[in-house]
């Protein structure tokens, strides 16, 4: 009995790494020695098939498959426990971030993430002042001062939130 | 000497207008005893959370870059009392001052709306402008009502906490501000723990054990009472304690409160002002906690 299938080799994208070290804060991805410090530190990764140290890992070899289709990255608490601690500077919660981007540029989104990328486009907010009359018993005003939600509707239309919304329909 | 009235862009988010204008209110009675000028922002509204920068990368900079830019305009900090806008815009204006090609993208779209991000505004969280600027000793002046040293559990909050090398933030910041209305700052071993309000969307059971797990163990180190800095960490603490009655049968009755209410609260502004009959558990016991 093995402990863990062995890795089939011809499966593995070695570009996977590349795109995550070019993303924000994924540089130092490398640097990862596998201690397994981060997955000390989750709080959640005994719900996990993967984790934390093994997700990094896996970018490492090119799993790119299994990591972004995977629960785990859209289960992150982005807490920062992990790339508190983590004693290589990897930035493990930045990276899990990039995965989500790089798995939404291909519309692997769960659907209760595109519904509030929806709200965002059609609201402009994820919460809308309901009990006006709650506000002006405490002396503020019923519409909240200065709000105004063009601004971010233009601006997600035009980005990847207004792709994925529109591919939802 | 002269000492100049501090003023902020007062920057919102949505979550507090509409589910805590209570957290709201006090903050704003609170700053106007200690003569601190809050500004509401023009033309902004969301700062897109956690779930915007999770699926797209882009526009998260550039909403929150445009928000940094309309601060920069008249040059006051930007000031938030949620959690979840503090990390938005400090991570985006601490990625836009290192990443110059992406502050070149970023800027290219904000001239469409005559904007420019140029890194100069700073984004502080109420609580640490609080104490910066105002400061314990000077709080401990103004209070008249302090509380009677009843045990407070601290839940800062993950962003608030964390990346540390972006937030720039100290725990002992609340701890000394909670220890200036005269309260004990109880420790407990879950105080760095999340408070799972992130992946309500995508596992809300997880979400919920997480809520509770934090709530027992305030509980056990004999806090009598929570404070919280974040609207977020508001609903899974406070209000969620009631779906735990639901789905573990469990009944805590931990009152939680905002911090600018307990601070309000000692500095002599009635619970009327500070919406203390909103919080979700009761949680006018802490009346019986004031002195004076």
């Amino acid at each position: 009995m093995t402990l863990v299938d062995p890795i089939d080799m011809s499966l593995l994208d070695a570009k996977f790494r590349d795109d995550i070290k070019s993303m924000p804060d994924g540089e130092e991805i490398s640097a990862c020695f596998a201690c397994s410090t981060c997955t000390a530190a989750c709080p959640i990764a005994n719900q996990w098939k993967y984790k934390p140290h093994q997700l990094i890992r896996m970018i490492l070899l090119g799993m790119r498959e299994e990591v972004l289709s995977g629960k785990e990255i859209w289960e992150c608490l982005t807490c920062f426990q992990c790339q508190e601690r983590c004693p290589q500077k990897v930035r493990i919660t930045d990276i899990f971030f990039d995965c989500k981007n790089l798995a939404a540029e291909s519309g692997k989104v769960p659907e209760k993430v595109v519904a509030i990328a929806k709200e965002l486009i059609d609201k402009g907010q994820l919460y809308v002042v309901t009990s006006d009359w709650e506000r002006e018993d405490l002396g503020l005003e019923a519409a909240v001062p200065g709000l105004s939600t063009d601004g971010i509707k233009a601006i997600l239309k035009e980005t990847r939130t207004g792709r994925l919304v529109k591919g939802g329909e | 000497m002269v000492s100049e009235v501090p003023v902020y862009n007062l920057y919102m988010g949505c979550s507090v207008p509409a589910n805590y204008p209570n957290y709201e209110a006090a903050m704003m009675k609170v700053a106007e005893a200690l003569g601190m000028e809050f500004e509401y922002m023009p033309d902004v509204a969301c700062c897109g959370s956690p779930n915007l920068r999770a699926i797209d990368y882009f526009g998260w900079l550039v909403v929150n870059g445009r928000t940094l830019a309309i601060a920069e305009k008249n040059g006051h900090d930007i000031l938030t009392p949620c959690n979840g806008c503090f990390g938005s815009l400090k991570d985006v204006q601490h990625h836009l001052k290192h990443d110059s090609e992406d502050r070149v993208r970023v800027n290219k779209e904000l001239r469409r709306y005559g904007l420019e991000f140029k890194g100069t505004v700073k984004v502080r969280h109420l609580v640490e402008a609080i104490y910066t600027d105002i400061g314990p000793d000077e709080i401990r002046r103004k209070i008249t009502k302090p509380l009677d040293g009843v045990g407070i559990a601290i839940h800062y909050g993950c962003h608030l906490l964390r990346p540390a090398d972006v937030t720039e933030f100290k725990p002992e910041m609340l701890e000394e501000l909670v220890r200036a209305t005269g309260a004990k700052v109880v420790e407990y071993p879950l105080w760095k723990q999340c408070c799972g309000a992130t992946i309500l969307p995508v596992n809300e059971p997880l979400a919920i054990r997480l809520a509770r797990d934090k709530i027992r163990s305030m509980k056990e180190a004999g806090a009598e009472f929570a404070t919280v800095v974040c609207p977020a960490c508001g609903n899974q603490l406070d209000l969620q304690q009631l779906g735990l009655k639901e789905s573990y049968g469990e009944v805590y009755d931990l009152p939680v409160l905002l911090y600018p209410q307990i601070l309000a609260l000692a500095l002599g502004i009635g619970e009327d002002a500070v919406g203390l009959r909103m919080n979700r558990v009761a949680a006018d016991s802490i009346l019986g906690h004031l002195k004076g």
